[in-house]
């Protein structure tokens, strides 16, 4: 983790190429390290708060280390008319933490987002890209399941 | 570049091109509130404190970035305008936390000088989690505390364009939004040295000058 710039490449990158490479630091460590914004920062030429801003300020990426499979659940209007609160509370019994929080065996990190485009579908979630709809509290289990 | 005319609150006046209506309205001694607007920084129109009413506009419009164009007609302290800053303000303190009352600092704060100045009375709205951080003092010549800050960005805009040290940046997104330095961390000698431009430039004392609170809680007790 020290040394984050050998596995990504920051040489020739420019400004414009920050979100790029935020994105692979994400899929790569599964959130952003401290070391990967310093040698970024440096490698663009930009303030290291100016990075860490922009690495806090997207859903999709995490400056703090996230579990295996991240659950996504919608808390906008439509899935909240469609009960999205009990797959919120399903979810959270099931595997024993609330939003905002990774399992200790680091299978699942619980967020709560908004408007994942599912409305047709909803209450949804998303679990890593997959997008889960028609969602109730019983289908939960069987879902989480397949990802171990 | 010529002259142009436009109105404030019935007085024509004339006025050279490009100018902002809050530019304007100092000039012929109208007074318009701001918060995050200093003279030497770029306008970012965040506070939504200096809005006017301008004839015709669909919205009220900030006046530290609205530029003036020929035949406006602006009023400064329509009952619309004081209604919707009165809010603006109340809105505002619903993010600033902590009463100021036992605070020495809080003569300092523009906020609650500009609710005493709108009458602004018991809060209205309420938060179920107010926004809380721990003041930070272990920098010798910037005080840091985030709980009473309201995010106007007039420290990132003085850390970057009067002192060009960029050390200062918003963090995070909506409610957790925060202003950090490095990567979320302690306001520490070794990150933000003695210029204090943005101590100075803060409206509400979220950033402040130790040396002149510790003046002024001698002159207290």
């Amino acid at each position: 983790m020290e040394r984050a710039s050998q596995d990504i490449s920051l040489s020739d990158k420019k400004r414009e190429d920050l979100l790029m490479l935020l994105k692979s630091a994400q899929a790569e460590y599964r959130h952003i390290p401290r070391a990967f914004i310093v040698d970024t920062a440096k490698a663009l030429g930009l303030p290291e708060n100016q990075v860490f801003g922009v690495a806090s300020f997207y859903a999709f990426l995490s400056v703090e280390p996230l579990g295996k499979h991240v659950i996504r659940i919608c808390q906008n209007l439509p899935c909240y008319l469609k009960n999205s609160r009990m797959i919120i509370d399903s979810v959270k019994k099931k595997i024993g933490i609330i939003p905002g929080e990774t399992t200790p065996d680091g299978r699942f990190s619980l967020e709560l987002v908004s408007c994942i485009g599912a409305c047709d579908v909803a209450p949804a979630m998303l679990v890593n890209h997959d997008v889960h709809g028609n969602l109730t509290p019983q289908r939960i289990s069987e879902i989480l399941n397949t990802y171990d | 570049m010529g002259n142009i005319t436009v109105t404030i609150n019935g007085t024509e006046i004339s006025v050279p091109d490009p100018m902002t209506i809050l530019e304007a309205a100092t000039q012929n001694n109208i007074d318009i509130p701001t918060l995050c607007h200093q003279p030497d920084l770029t306008p970012n129109g965040v506070c939504r404190i200096c809005v006017v009413e301008v004839e015709g506009a669909r919205t009220l419009v900030a006046a530290c970035h609205t530029p003036l164009t020929d035949g406006m007609v602006i009023h400064t302290r329509s009952p619309k305008v004081l209604s919707v800053r009165k809010t603006i303000v109340e809105l505002l303190l619903t993010a600033h936390t902590g009463t100021c009352v036992n605070d020495v600092n809080a003569a300092n704060c523009a906020l609650h000088k500009l609710a005493s100045d709108l009458e602004v009375g018991e809060p209205r709205f309420h938060v179920q989690k107010p926004r809380f951080y721990a003041p930070e003092e272990s920098n010798p010549y910037v005080t840091r505390d985030l709980s009473k800050c309201i995010l106007c960005f007039k420290c990132v805009k003085a850390c970057d364009e009067i002192a060009g040290k960029g050390v200062l940046s918003v963090g995070y997104r909506g409610f957790e939004s925060k202003i950090i330095t490095g990567c979320d961390d302690a306001l520490t000698h070794d990150i933000c040295k003695d210029c204090i431009v943005c101590a100075d430039a803060c409206p509400t004392g979220a950033l402040s000058r130790p040396d002149l609170l510790d003046k002024k809680q001698k002159g207290a007790v």
